[in-house]
Order: C-alpha cells, then sequence, then structure tokens
C-alpha cells in the first residue's frame, strides 16, 4: 500500500538509470512517459505515497493533520508565506503523492494566446518574449492536447486550429443555458478544454482523485503509461534532498527514503517537483563551487513568482431561467486583452452559490471591516444571505484568470532550518492592482443589466498556479534556464514544471507545462 | 464490478441466530460465505440455504483462520458485502471477570470486527466498492447489570465503524459503511418474545444490499434510519430557512 517499489531498493540505488525524474506531476509524468516510450530507463522519485488506485478523494484544504493529508496525497504542511508584508501559514491546494497535484485538478488544459509567448508591435511582451515562440510550441500543445484526450470546443475568437481537440458530450442544461445567456451578451462562449476521456459511468472527477484512468493527470496520462513500457519505475516516499554537481553536469542524486540517506545515478536528471519547490532543491543544492545553489551565480533561482490572480463572481440568470445543474464547463476569452493590457481568460467555476457560500461571502466582508467588533454581526449575516438565497435563487459562479508578472523581489526561499518548508514572500505590485480594476470593471460592463457580485474582495493569488521560479530566457544575466529549460551551462540538469515560465500567462500552465515536458523530453532523448 | 451481487457476501456467526437468517435473505440474491466456529450449525444453514452458501470454520477472534476463510471466499469471487454479526453475550457480574474472561468478550465482538473488516477491505480498497454492514447495539448507552464485556466491546464497535469512515470514508466513498440495530430477537443471545429472526434479517439483507454512499455513517434500528441530533441552532435555522425536516428512511 506504501511505495510501489517494482525492484528491490538496493538494485534501484546500484542501478545507472538514463533517467531520474523528480516529482511525478504534469511535468514530471509526461516527460518520464515520452522518455520511457523512446526506450529510456527511467526512475521516477517522488516525496509522496503511491496512493491507492481507486481513491476518490478531494483537496480539502480544511484538513489539518499532516499524517492525514499524507496520506490522501495532499502537501503534508502548511506553507509560510509573507504577503504583501504580512506572514500567513496555510495549507495551498497543492499535492504531494502520485501525479501530484494534478490529480486533485479540475483538468481544465487552456491553450494560451501567441502573444503569451511572443513580442509583437502590437502586444510587447514585458519578457521581450519566451526563448521558445508560440509557433515552435505549436505542434507540442496539439501532442499534449492529444496526450490528455481533451474535450471541447475551439475559441471562437482564435484563429489558430486545434486539431487534436476532440468534440465535448452534449451540454449539460446548466451549460447551453449559460452558453446562450453569454452570446446573449455579445461574448464569444466555449466549451473548456477538458482532460476527460468520458469513459462509461464518468462521474466528472473534477476536484478530485479519479478512481480511474478517465481523467488525465500527472498519474493517467504520464507515470502509468510510463510504468506500462516496462522501462520506467516508481519510487515513492522519496524526498530528494540534494543534488552533486562536477562541471556541467548532475553526478549524483541524493535522497531520503524510510529515514536512510540514499544515492541515486543518472546520466540525465529532469527536475519537475513543482515551481514552489525545484527551485528550493536548487537552493538546497549549495557546495563550494555553488554557494548560492546551482544555477544561482545571478541570484535568480527561485525569483519571479508569479500566481494569478483569482477574481471570482457570481451571475445569477433568476429565478425564472430555468438553469438546470451547475455549469462547468464554459469559458469566453473576450476580455483576455484588452484596452492594451494582458487580463485573462473567464471560466465557469462548477459550483452554484447558494445559501451557505453566500453567508460565507457575508462573514468574509464583516470580519474585513468595523463591524466585526460588534458581538452578533457574524451571526446576524445568516438573516441577509437567507433572504439573499430565498429572492435570487442560484447563481454561476466564474472565475476571472489574472495574469500575473515576474518580479525580482517575489520568491521561493530554502530555509536549512525546515528544507521541507515550502516558504515564500509575494508582493502584489501596484501594476497588478491596477490591470485588476480594468479586468473587474469591464468584466462587470460586460455584464451589464444582469445581477453579478464579486465574490473576492481582497486580491486573491492562486496559489494552486505558483510558475516562474527558474524562468528560462535568452540572456544568462537575466534568466535561470536556456531554451532548452537546463540552467545555462548545464549539460544533463532539465527542468520541466511551471517554474520555467517567464510569465504566467491567461490561462491554467497544465498544457503549457504537459507540452514543454514533450519538448524538452524530445531534446533530451537525443542527448549522451 | 457493477453490483454488489456479482461478488461474495460474508456473513460472521452464520451457525445460528441472527447470522444464519441473515445468510439464508442474501443467498438468494449472491454467493454467500458464513464464517462460525462450529461445522456442524454451518452445514445446518448450507441444507435450510439451499445453495449459493459456502460454509467456512473459522474463529473471527484468529487472523490466521479469518485469512484462511477469506482467501477460500475471494477464490469463488471478490468480496463485495461484509456483515459482521459474530458476538458473544455472556450474562456475568463483573466480580466473576478475570481480565483474560473479559478480553476474551472483547476480541469476539471488538477483535473479530477488526479483523474480518480489514480483510475484506483488501478486495474492496481494490476496486473502491463495497458494503460493510455492522450488527450493533445499544448497549453502551446505558448498561446493564452483568453485561460489562458485552456493553463495553459492542460500544467499542460502534467507535470502530466511526473511526473507520474517519480513515476511508471520503477516499473510498464507494464503500458504504454503517451500523444496524436489529432490535430484540427470539435468539440464544435475545429474549423468548423477541422479533423473530428471519423478519430481522430481511430487513438486515435489504440494507447490506443497497449500496447508496449516503448510508455511510448512518445508523438503523430495525426498518427505520434514525436521523442524527439536531442542535438547537441546527434546528432554528432550518427552520428560518424553512429546510424540509430531514426525513429518516425506511426500508
Amino acid at each position: 500500500m506504501g511505495s510501489t517499489i517494482s525492484e528491490p531498493l538496493a538494485d534501484i540505488i546500484a542501478r545507472q538509470w538514463d533517467v531520474i525524474v523528480i516529482g511525478t506531476g504534469i511535468g514530471g509524468g509526461v516527460a518520464g512517459r515520452a522518455l520511457a516510450e523512446a526506450g529510456r530507463s527511467v526512475l521516477f522519485v517522488e516525496m509522496g505515497r503511491a496512493g491507492m488506485r481507486a481513491e476518490e478523494t478531494g483537496l480539502d484544504i480544511g484538513l489539518a493533520d499532516p499524517v492525514a493529508r499524507a496520506i490522501r496525497g495532499m502537501w503534508p504542511d502548511p506553507v509560510l508565506a509573507e504577503v504583501n508584508g504580512q506572514s500567513q501559514s496555510f495549507f495551498a491546494p497543492l499535492g504531494a503523492g502520485l501525479g501530484g497535484s494534478s490529480v486533485f485538478y479540475a483538468a481544465t488544459l487552456e491553450r494560451p494566446e501567441p502573444h503569451d509567448l511572443d513580442d509583437s508591435p502590437q502586444r510587447p511582451h514585458p519578457t521581450g518574449g519566451w526563448p521558445v515562440s508560440f509557433a515552435a510550441m505549436r505542434p507540442w500543445f496539439d501532442a499534449a492536447t492529444g496526450m490528455f484526450a481533451l474535450h471541447g470546443e475551439p475559441d471562437p475568437l482564435s484563429e489558430i486550429p486545434c486539431p487534436a481537440l476532440i468534440p465535448p458530450p452534449p451540454p449539460q442544461p446548466g451549460d447551453a443555458m449559460i452558453m446562450a445567456r453569454l452570446a446573449a451578451r455579445g461574448l464569444n462562449p466555449y466549451r473548456l478544454h477538458t482532460a476527460l476521456r468520458y469513459l462509461e459511468g464518468c462521474s466528472e472527477c473534477l476536484g478530485h482523485k479519479c478512481p480511474r484512468a478517465c481523467k488525465m493527470d500527472g498519474r493517467s496520462a504520464g507515470v502509468e503509461p510510463a510504468l506500462v513500457t516496462g522501462n520506467a519505475h516508481l519510487l515513492s516516499e522519496c524526498s530528494v534532498t540534494h543534488l552533486a554537481r562536477e562541471g556541467a553536469r548532475i553526478t549524483q542524486v541524493l535522497a531520503r527514503k524510510g529515514g536512510e540517506a540514499i544515492t541515486l545515478n543518472a546520466r540525465h536528471v529532469v527536475l519537475a517537483a513543482g515551481a514552489l519547490s525545484s527551485p528550493r532543491l536548487l537552493l538546497a543544492s549549495g557546495s563550494e563551487a555553488d554557494p548560492r545553489g546551482i544555477g544561482n551565480a545571478q541570484d535568480l533561482v527561485g525569483r519571479n513568482l508569479m500566481f494569478h490572480l483569482n477574481e471570482i463572481f457570481a451571475l445569477w440568470p433568476g429565478r425564472a431561467a430555468g438553469f438546470a445543474g451547475p455549469s462547468k464547463s464554459v469559458g469566453f476569452r473576450d476580455l483576455y486583452f484588452a484596452e492594451n493590457q494582458r487580463l485573462g481568460m473567464v471560466q465557469a467555476m462548477g459550483v452554484d452559490v447558494g445559501y451557505g457560500e453566500i453567508v460565507h461571502h457575508l462573514r468574509g466582508r464583516v470580519a474585513g471591516s468595523w463591524l466585526r467588533h460588534i458581538p452578533g454581526a457574524m451571526d446576524a449575516t445568516r438573516i441577509p444571505a437567507a433572504i439573499g438565497a430565498k429572492l435570487l435563487g442560484q447563481a454561476k459562479v466564474f472565475v476571472g484568470l489574472l495574469e500575473d508578472l515576474p518580479y525580482h523581489e517575489n520568491r521561493v526561499c530554502h530555509d536549512p532550518e525546515h528544507p521541507g518548508r515550502i516558504t515564500m514572500s509575494y508582493r502584489i505590485a501596484p501594476e497588478l492592482l491596477a490591470r485588476r480594476r480594468t479586468f473587474r470593471r469591464l468584466i462587470s460592463h460586460a455584464f451589464r443589466g444582469q445581477r453579478t457580485a464579486f465574490l473576492t474582495h481582497r486580491p486573491e493569488p492562486n496559489f494552486g498556479h505558483p510558475s516562474g521560479t527558474l524562468a528560462m530566457g535568452r540572456d544568462p544575466a537575466k534568466s535561470v534556464l536556456d531554451a532548452s529549460c537546463r540552467p545555462h551551462g548545464m549539460q544533463n540538469l532539465w527542468i520541466t514544471d511551471a517554474s520555467v515560465f517567464p510569465t504566467s500567462m491567461g490561462v491554467n500552465p497544465s498544457l503549457t507545462i504537459a507540452a514543454n515536458a514533450l519538448r524538452v523530453a524530445a531534446i533530451l532523448k537525443d542527448e549522451k | 464490478m457493477n453490483a454488489l451481487t456479482d461478488g461474495c457476501a460474508i456473513v460472521t456467526g452464520a451457525g445460528g441466530g441472527l447470522g444464519r437468517a441473515l445468510a439464508l435473505a442474501l443467498a438468494p440474491h449472491m454467493q454467500v460465505a458464513g464464517l462460525g466456529r462450529r461445522m456442524e450449525a454451518l452445514e445446518e444453514t448450507e441444507s435450510l440455504a439451499g445453495g449459493n452458501f459456502l460454509p467456512l470454520m473459522a474463529d473471527v477472534t484468529d487472523v490466521a483462520d479469518v485469512t484462511q476463510a477469506f482467501d477460500t471466499a475471494r477464490n469463488i469471487a471478490p468480496i463485495t458485502v461484509l456483515i459482521n454479526n459474530a458476538a458473544i453475550y455472556p450474562r456475568r457480574d463483573f466480580l466473576d471477570e478475570s481480565a483474560a474472561s473479559f478480553m476474551a468478550t472483547v476480541g469476539t465482538n471488538l477483535g473479530g470486527v477488526v479483523t474480518c473488516t480489514r480483510a475484506a477491505l483488501s478486495d474492496m480498497t481494490a476496486t473502491g466498492f463495497g458494503r460493510i454492514l455492522n450488527v450493533a447495539t445499544f448497549a453502551d448507552m446505558h448498561p446493564l447489570p452483568a453485561s460489562s464485556a458485552y456493553s463495553v466491546s459492542k460500544g467499542a464497535a460502534r467507535i470502530f465503524t466511526r473511526a473507520l469512515i474517519a480513515d476511508i470514508g471520503d477516499r473510498f466513498p464507494g464503500i458504504v459503511v454503517n451500523d444496524w440495530m436489529p432490535g430484540m430477537l427470539a435468539t440464544d443471545m435475545g429474549t423468548a418474545d423477541g422479533l423473530d429472526p428471519a423478519v430481522a434479517a430481511r430487513w438486515g439483507a435489504k440494507l447490506a444490499l443497497w449500496h447508496d454512499p449516503s448510508l455511510t455513517g448512518t445508523i438503523w434500528e430495525m426498518a427505520a434510519e434514525i436521523p442524527p441530533a439536531r442542535s438547537l441552532k441546527r434546528r432554528i435555522a432550518d427552520r428560518v430557512l424553512m429546510r424540509p425536516r430531514p426525513r429518516a428512511r425506511q426500508l
């Protein structure tokens, strides 16, 4: 039940692997699968448990016990974050088991826009552009679209075809009516690109583990098919602690397994522990030659941390609208780039707001105001909430993903006292707040005449969408990785998670992580 | 696995009383394996069942016995249903108990449930599908004289049901677990003027074959669900919101 070791630990340690993949989320799973299918011997090293296939656990950020969390594949410990100078400790929506965070995700894999990667006079890119153009990434987006069995409709605003996209099953009544309502507002809605195979009896496991290989994630689309080739092995409950470097090569991978220190060997190392953890491993791998950690001569490792800001709002279609069932598979990109600003896409969240959510929302507003000092004010929120729920009926909830941009002072830190702990420091940039105001104004305008309410009042970073902490770039003085996602000057260390993103884009990161992992694996497999 | 009845049901204590009646009520629907300490009694159940019943001599306090019995049963079909029925009720004043005699009762009434549940979960967690029905009592609420070991062990078994749900309920919603109080029965363990065990067994079998994840954690007495107690605050809130009163389900 614990770790899945297909051969004795002594043999795993004695073996010289072609590739060691650290982390089994989308980046590690997809890269490892591509390499195993190309005939390379691959060892997946996963910090968390392999888990049991039939589990349907949801990501519960209310569960606080670290043992119970680890058993369920959730990141066991709270993250420590200094946000706008205020220290916070909270459970982030992160996985720590086979498949990483992706086994819990909502499986929305949206392709970015060309301007997310490319610089142009009309849409100048804040970093001068990714070192890989949209055109160069496009075949990999298509390959990942097929690999993740994406079902959805092409964005009507895009001129770039999506040949691998499979038409979705007929929409639920709630989805069909929300599509019609959005279209009537002059918007261009489409069915989101969802990594579900819709096998018979599919219960759309969005937000919880899928008991079958129906939802496509780092496990079902990555590690499991890799293991089927016979070329890959999984070592779970094993934490990598240090990478040993000699010249341009990583020579050893040091790890802890069951309280013992072990050393693993491979010709190549793929690091895909996630944007909050991959930089911490490089920072923890300091030596005399690398006093600040591997790849960190410019003090850039862990910096330029980005999140999306979640703008969550409720739309009340009205009691008479006959909206049946929650809407979960609709989005639109009309506000993606507007007023010459990078904003982002809007998606249905798959929940309807009823009484409980309104109470929660009102309480949040009371807690943030002078009313919190009045005894009973919190409980009093129940009454307007009850009236609201009665009068307005159920609301559809949408989220706008607002793109974040890289800032040097936003960073993941390595705490030598607590090397396993995620520690970060993040400040919401004034420029981001200004774009947030634009985004909210445009959202309100788009739904003018409809009853809507923003459910997020303070800016809310989406801690489930971290990126940018080992950004790739052309200039070694301004970036950690080169275009092949290796630290500048390194030969056999490759990064394939969202750390590599120079910018956070206006879409969910998963498709780009998968596409980039396939691209990097294709370069790696031809290397000695 | 699409239906509970495609697999094998295990009933402990199937050599008599309620266990035999439960086995007989299930056998028309699916393969049943009955565990018990006396082979003759199990064979009597087998002849009454007239098919679909596999007698397996096993003492639920003996892990090796249980392991072997479950292996034999799962050779026929994966175990999809477990009814933890086996229990003993020695009428004994606590001053007549030794620590060993007391713990022997705990070994059957709690230990047997733990051992058999653990064995059944090997099959059920592999598929994420199954049904565990624990035959329970209210003996722990107001223990009667000369019932200390029984009250303690049956009460502990009810705690075990809740603890099991804390561990697997969120991960395996398709493994449905709950407690059922059959009522006072006209069996060796019950009273002469009690209910015919065959009547109670019809309810028990129906409940055991009801695979609805919302049953997990519910408590049933005879043919009816006992709704959980609502706090005053909850009741007021429900009234203000004009929520319908929660209705107890019936078998």
